[in-house]
């Protein structure tokens, strides 16, 4: 008995999608659009907090030793890192090679240098993480390798990396609100678009309960047919999605500069699932609240 | 079988349009249910099928008393009861047959179970050849009779009909209300309601008389 019942609602909530195609569609595409938008938001905060960590890797760490450290110290020191921190690279950079570089940088200023009685510049050691790290990340790490021997200073491009974090919550945060607005904004839409179809079939809806139809039976095509427009519109959504990825974002880091290091983040098959599933429950909410009113009343 | 004890039914700000009515109608019985207009008959079936509830006052119906049951339950209490309208209330863009079948439709029957069971409820009311029509093909009279059969298909204990020949001319009439007469003779309890007082001298049962909400004869 089950069987046939589900059967037959579902057999109506089709052939009802099919008896009013223009809500339908509009509620589709509501939905659809609401979740390409949603989806494009998510994946654009995951590129840009990949491009961030990408940007604070880069960044990496300059431990400026004391001056009076001698090569021995700092040699040692090198291979302290090197042996507790396998995972970065460590590059050490003595006094002389500190000025040479100066002087390079200088240009055609570098004859202010050669005024100088004594090299002021103290060794360094230049530190870059092997694999990409999170600005969070770089400034434990700096804060650990302030605490070894002869480090006087360390430099990590802290306000830098401060301004990442703020924005890579900011991103977060906007995301979030943004997200739930469009989702919200298509709930409305689908919930009176099915509201339509609830008042369009009222007669229908009374002869039902009239009969002896439960509540339940009376709600099941809708929710059905909710379930299945939001269904449709995240397949839509979830095929956008996919094109961008594959057309946009290539043509995209080829045209500009600060886009080169933005890689696509993987679209993977359970993330097209939670697209589909979210579609389908914004739908199938949507015709929730739409007929739990109609029935009330 | 249908039992009313005191019961009572106002609208806020308005006269009761049912005051202190008390009846007892038993299984298998036929009741006309008369008055004039805005005497209270509709609203009565309406407590009976539970469109409404009373305002105050007890209705028992198979041993259970309405008022008291859970929202949730009123279906299953429907699925017991027939009711048939003046303006039949058919579902234009359904055919006749499917019109017919949605009463059984609610009870989880098989597609097989639901056409077989139509059909004969069709073949019945004499109009198996006109299942695949629409509504709107049909006549005042024909409609009725659909009416009738989905009223009928799931062979409710009580059938209740409200001015079921108000728009039919007198032989129509007169084939309706056989209908009603069979369907009693079958052992359901049937209440017409009627403003027609031509029904009453002509066929002789038990009438319920309403004025302005109250009950005036019962006889």
């Amino acid at each position: 008995m089950i069987a046939h019942v589900a059967w037959r609602l579902s057999r109506r909530a089709l052939v009802n999608l099919w008896r009013a195609p223009l809500p339908s569609l509009v509620s589709v595409l509501t939905i659809g659009l609401a979740l390409f938008l949603g989806a494009t938001f998510v994946l654009g905060l995951f590129s840009a907090r990949a491009l961030f960590t990408g940007w604070g890797a880069q960044a990496g760490v300059t431990l400026y030793l004391d001056r009076a450290a001698t090569d021995a110290q700092a040699r040692t020191l090198v291979q302290r890192i090197r042996a507790e921190e396998p995972q970065l690279e460590v590059a050490y950079v003595d006094r002389a090679m500190a000025l040479k570089r100066l002087r390079s940088d200088l240009g055609d200023l570098a004859g202010a240098l050669d005024g100088l009685t004594q090299n002021p510049l103290p060794p360094s050691l230049e530190i870059t993480p092997r694999d990409a790290l999170a600005p969070a990340g770089v400034r434990v790490l700096a804060a650990k390798l302030s605490q070894m021997p002869s480090v006087a200073e360390v430099d990590y491009g802290r306000e830098w990396l401060d301004k990442l974090e703020a924005l890579g919550r900011g991103l977060r945060v906007f995301g979030a609100g943004a997200l739930f607005t469009v989702l919200g904004a298509a709930l409305l839409v689908v919930a009176n678009t099915i509201r339509l179809a609830v008042y369009a079939r009222r007669d229908e809806i009374e002869i039902m309960k009239l009969v002896g139809a439960t509540d339940g039976y009376v709600r099941a095509p809708f929710l059905l047919e909710g379930a299945l427009q939001g269904l449709i519109g995240a397949a839509l959504a979830l095929g956008a999605v996919v094109a961008l990825q594959m057309w946009l974002l290539p043509r995209a880091t080829q045209a500009f500069a600060f886009a080169a290091g933005m890689v696509a983040p993987d679209f993977l098959p359970a993330h097209a699932a939670a697209l589909l599933g979210i579609g389908a429950m914004v739908g199938l909410f949507g015709s929730w609240l739409a007929v739990a009113r109609f029935l009330r009343t | 079988m249908i039992k009313l004890f005191h019961v009572k039914k106002a609208y806020p700000g308005d006269a009761p349009v049912l005051d202190d009515i008390t009846l007892r109608v038993e299984k298998g019985e036929f009741v006309w249910l008369t008055g004039p207009s805005g005497a209270g008959k509709s609203t009565l079936l309406k407590l009976l099928f539970c469109a409404e509830l009373p305002s105050s006052g007890q209705i028992i119906i198979g041993g259970r008393n309405i008022g008291r049951i859970a929202q949730s339950a009123v279906p299953y209490l429907r699925r017991n009861i027939g009711v048939v309208f003046q303006d039949f209330k058919l579902l234009d863009n359904r055919t006749v047959l499917e019109n017919v079948g949605y009463a059984l439709e609610v009870l989880g029957a098989s597609d097989w179970d639901i056409r077989d069971r139509s059909l004969k409820r069709l073949e019945q009311v004499g109009l198996k050849h006109k299942a695949l029509s629409l509504p709107r093909r049909l006549s005042g009279g024909e409609q009725q009779r659909v009416a009738i059969a989905r009223a009928l298909v799931n062979e409710p204990t009580i059938l209740l009909a409200d001015e079921p020949t108000g728009n039919l001319d007198p032989g129509l009439t007169a084939s309706i209300l056989q209908l009603l007469f069979d369907a009693n003779a079958h052992g359901t309890t049937v209440m017409v309601a009627t403003h027609d007082r031509t029904l009453l001298t002509r066929y002789h049962k038990r009438t319920i008389t309403l004025d302005n909400g109250r009950l005036v004869s019962d006889a």
